[in-house]
């Protein structure tokens, strides 16, 4: 049905989630508040769509979850990038340069030639 | 894909599942305080702010969903609740319920049970040490196509047929056990001392002979079988070493057979030997040539033979060798050319299973049909539901159900119903090998070792899992085209059920017709086999008729005139027995055993070169033939007047006078029985052949010697004989009486195989009438099957099509039209599968060839009746649901319309 597009959505999550934890380990709520400050709200997808997201990374083993207390003395699940995971950023980040740098260069051809 | 994070991830999701989930709570839950307390910093009220945060959230509920989905524990958890849905399904539906698993309950007792029979009998290595090199071997000649093997012969075997690395010889009797109880006679094995190293055994205590112990006058040494040494001695282990009476004679018993230990030839109707001793004989008792050569006299067969092969080494290589042995045996004319001498092996596997596997192999597959109906059955009874359902499953699509997790539903209700199905058929399957152990032919090998292990219950439940799967997959399919939108725009009513709906039902109903046409072909061609069996003159009268066998040792029965004696004293205690007709008694009785030849010298009789004059032999007492309720043909029977100094007298069959006294009077010829210098036998009476070996094989010159007479005629005593006696009652009531005189004459005698004429008979036919009998039920079974299940299939049709009918009714249609009109819709398929079944049995009958006696597999007539019992149980399943359409109420449609 709607497939191919959420699966589009999922990777590119599923980057900015990586990316994310890349930096420090963090619970799903900070996760979903850094991803809207990095992109400034480009992403207007509903904030629990990221649990399914991160609960797919789990079983892949690209990040690994504890529970931990936060600053506020709460408990809450902390997310942590796994070996597996950096590599697979850099993968994807590698693919992703590739894949937009063409996109661009058509685009400049395009406006160049029309 | 890294399977072990999956199963990482779904293990604990599964085991600990409550815990999962709370964690997934309370995640979310932190998740929306903290996202409502950062929009209450940013200035909302309480209210909004929570709002706010769940909104963002996009649905708790959704999510939590999509998370358990990515656990991967999902389909086991989906796969528990469509079970307790179905459980739950399957119990709103009890008289469904009941039905289904009740045939899938048939279906997979009845293979089971078959199943286990045929491990037993034919997948279950036999007890021996790598029984595939072991072989039987025989000898055969003109007239006898299996027998036994002369001491000659064995020489030459063992010294010169290389794929024979060890070659021993057996013979069968009897002896009697005295001492430690009650008298007992057994069925004892004379063996060569290798023969248990042949057969690859070891005793279980003990030993088993040495050289020294097999040969002529060696010490008395008996080796016990496992039975024997529980039932009499207790499981005594200090029994080895110990003397028990044989035959009157201190014995040492040396050795324990383990459990099961059986010699080749003991699987068989005869039941098996219970004791061992040496056979203790050499060439100069078999009147042999020493060594590999051959006696010009030594050609007296009398043994069975048993060889282990070489290693490498074949039962074709050895029957190539066995050839070219023969062909010198012949060009140096120790066996005469006309004589056809040939010998063979038999691999003792085939040996044992050779006779009932294609009976056992027939049946087996027969039940295959009966469950392979049973799944029809129940498919045609899902179908139907499904029909039923067809609006609360587009009400769940509509609701959002996934079609395939509908499906899966289906399917798991399907399995559900076969393991409730498969459970009740193990049950039925005990109760079925019980049945089978006690109803099986005595010649079916090994089947008291059938019974419900591992390896029968997984066969069990991979029938459960064949039996959801077959009868599963339509209705699953009819689901999994669902449209709700149709199926609901419809408004609930349909004047008639679409045709590719009903095309599958119709195609089941066919299949089920052409099963049971197949099946009951089967059963048909097995009654006309054994009628035309049951049907053949044996020659004699069996019923009323008492028979048992009994045994006159040597230790108290020293010679021919004391046994002659007990008889004399016996027979005329008996006759006085009221409602007695007549006692007499037999060396064998027919159809119970093989009978061997002597040579005999008629006189006026010329053989043809190196043929001889051979005769089945006989040895009766008077009365036999009146007991045994024998047709004269000419002359008198055995009197009283035969005695051992009266002029000798011999009787003889029909096939006899043809074969050697055509065209001359039969009364007054002269024969000597065995050795010239024999005396004379005058012929005093013709007998009417009697099928003495089996029902169905050749009838060969006969002759009956008095009892008296016979010692003196060939120098034999006879030591055991069979009791007939003739009863104008019921033959069994007379056991009691018969047993007390026999103890009051003699009370150490042993009696044994106390059976009458007719299951003596019946014993003859087992075979054919154990797979008659199953295939019979098999047949029956399937006829109601079909019916149930034609009958449910065509019901529901009317039931659909009550709307169409009540239009039709409405329209002027008469109820006459109606119920043609669905009868006729019945009519098609059921033709359809009449063809197709005979179609098929046509081509699988073939595979009883075997098992029939006087009726072509493709028997017109068997053929032609089975169709029209089958189309008549058709019609009649169909008949009443027809009816229903022709009542069929035009008012009701046009109220409801």
């Amino acid at each position: 049905m709607a497939d191919s597009r959420s699966e589009i959505l999922q990777g590119t999550l599923e980057m900015l989630v990586l990316k994310t934890l890349s930096l420090e380990p963090m619970h799903g709520w900070g996760i979903s508040l850094r991803i809207r400050q990095i992109s400034g709200e480009v992403f207007e997808v509903n904030q629990g769509s990221l649990y399914p997201a991160l609960q797919r990374m789990l079983r892949r083993g690209l990040i690994r979850s504890a529970w931990r207390t936060t600053e506020h003395n709460r408990r809450a699940r902390y997310y942590e990038i796994t070996r597996e995971g950096t590599g697979r950023l850099e993968a994807q980040v590698a693919e992703w340069d590739r894949s937009s740098g063409a996109v661009n260069r058509v685009l400049r051809f395009a406006f160049q030639g029309g | 894909m890294a399977w072990f994070h999956h199963i990482g991830s779904a293990l604990p999701a599964l085991l600990r599942r409550k815990e999962v989930e709370r964690e997934m709570d309370d995640e979310m839950r932190f998740h929306l305080d903290m996202e409502a307390k950062q929009n209450e910093r940013a200035g909302m009220s309480a209210d909004a702010a929570r709002l706010s945060a769940v909104r963002a959230f996009g649905g708790v509920e959704r999510y939590k969903e999509a998370v358990r989905d990515e656990r991967g524990a999902r389909w086991f958890e989906d796969l528990g609740q469509d079970a307790r849905y179905a459980w739950r399904t399957l119990r709103r539906r009890a008289g469904f319920t009941f039905v289904a698993a009740l045939t899938f309950a048939l279906g997979i007792g009845a293979t089971t049970t078959l199943f286990s029979v045929v491990k037993a009998v034919l997948l279950t290595p036999l007890p021996y040490g790598r029984p595939e090199s072991i072989a039987m071997i025989w000898s055969a000649w003109k007239g006898f196509d299996q027998t036994w093997l002369s001491y000659d012969e064995w020489e030459a075997y063992d010294s010169e047929i290389r794929a024979f690395a060890d070659v021993g010889l057996f013979t069968d009797g009897s002896i009697t056990l005295t001492g430690d109880g009650e008298p007992e006679r057994l069925r004892a094995g004379s063996v060569h001392a290798n023969v248990f190293s042949i057969l690859g055994v070891q005793p279980l205590l003990g030993r088993g002979f040495t050289a020294e112990e097999d040969r002529p006058n060696g010490p008395p040494v008996i080796v016990l079988s496992h039975g024997l040494w529980q039932r009499r001695f207790g499981s005594d282990p200090a029994i080895i070493g110990r003397a028990i009476q044989v035959g009157g004679q201190a014995t040492t018993v040396v050795g324990v057979m383990p459990d099961g230990f059986r010699l080749p030839l003991d699987f068989g109707a005869a039941g098996a030997t219970e004791v061992w001793q040496p056979l203790a004989t050499d060439a100069a008792q078999n009147g042999a040539a020493p060594g590999p050569a051959f006696s010009p006299d030594g050609m007296s067969h009398g043994y069975y033979g048993v060889a282990r092969l070489a290693p490498g080494a074949t039962a074709e290589g050895a029957d190539r060798e066995l050839r070219a042995l023969f062909a010198h045996l012949v060009r140096e004319g120790t066996y005469p050319a006309e004589m056809q001498f040939r010998a063979f092996t038999v691999p003792v596997e085939q040996q044992v299973t050779g006779r009932v596997r294609p009976v056992l192999l027939v049946v087996f597959a027969a039940v295959g049909f009966v469950l392979l109906i049973a799944c029809a059955n129940v498919a045609g009874l899902l179908l139907v539901r499904g029909e039923a359902r067809r609006r609360e499953l587009a009400v769940r699509v509509a609701l959002g159900a996934g079609v395939r997790r509908l499906t899966r539903q289906l399917l798991t209700e399907t399995v559900v119903l076969a393991g409730a199905g498969g459970a009740l058929g193990v049950g039925l399957a005990a109760l079925g090998i019980e049945l089978v152990r006690r109803a099986a032919p005595a010649g079916l090998p090994r089947v008291a070792e059938a019974k419900l292990d591992p390896a029968v219950l997984l066969f069990a439940l991979g029938l459960a899992g064949l039996a959801a799967l077959l009868s599963g997959v339509l209705p699953a399919l009819q689901a999994s085209r669902i449209a709700p939108s149709s199926e609901l725009k419809e408004g609930g009513r349909s004047a008639s059920v679409g045709r590719g709906r009903l095309r599958w039902r119709q195609t089941l109903v066919a299949t089920e017709v052409a099963l049971a046409v197949v099946l009951v072909v089967g059963a048909g061609l097995m009654i006309r086999s054994v009628a035309n069996l049951l049907a053949i003159d044996a020659g004699f009268r069996p019923d009323g008729v008492l028979t048992m066998r009994l045994s006159t040792p040597s230790t108290w029965y020293p010679d021919s005139v004391r046994v002659a004696a007990f008889y004399d004293d016996l027979q005329p205690r008996i006759d006085a027995l009221p409602g007695v007709e007549a006692v007499g008694a037999a060396r064998l009785l027919p159809l119970s055993s093989e009978m061997g030849d002597w040579g005999l010298v008629v006189e006026g009789y010329t053989p043809p070169p190196n043929e001889g004059t051979p005769g089945d032999w006989q040895v009766v007492t008077p009365g036999y033939f009146e007991a045994m309720g024998l047709k004269r043909v000419a002359g008198r029977f055995v009197e009283q007047r035969d005695r051992m100094d009266a002029p000798f007298v011999l009787i003889v069959n029909r096939r006899f006078t043809e074969r050697y006294l055509a065209g001359r009077q039969a009364i007054g010829a002269r024969v000597k029985i065995g050795n010239p210098d024999n005396p004379w036998t005058t012929i005093v009476g013709v007998v009417e052949n009697v099928r003495h070996n089996a029902l169905t094989s050749e009838v060969k010159p006969q002759f009956y010697a008095p009892l008296a007479q016979f010692a003196v005629t060939t120098g034999n005593t006879m030591r055991g004989m069979t009791l007939v006696v003739r009863t104008s009652g019921d033959p069994k009531s007379l056991i009691p009486p018969v047993r007390s005189i026999l103890r009051s004459i003699d009370p150490r005698l042993p009696v044994s195989e106390v059976r009458t004429m007719e299951q003596v008979v019946g014993a003859s036919i087992a075979e054919p009438r154990f797979a008659m009998e199953l295939l019979g039920l098999f047949g029956v079974l399937a006829l109601v099957l079909s019916a149930v299940g034609i009958y449910g299939i065509v019901s529901q049709v009317v039931a659909a099509r009550a709307q169409e009918f009540g239009i039709r009714a409405a329209l002027g249609a008469s109820p006459r039209d109606l119920v043609m009109l669905s009868l006729r819709s019945g009519a098609r398929q059921t033709v359809a599968g009449l063809a197709l079944g005979t179609g098929v049995a046509l081509l699988l009958t073939r595979a009883m060839t075997k098992l029939l006696h006087g009726v072509t597999p493709t028997d017109p007539v068997t053929f032609a009746a089975v169709v029209a019992v089958t189309a008549a149980v058709a019609l009649a399943a169909t008949i009443a649901p027809a009816r229903r359409a022709g009542r069929a109420d035009p008012m009701s449609v046009l109220h409801e319309g």
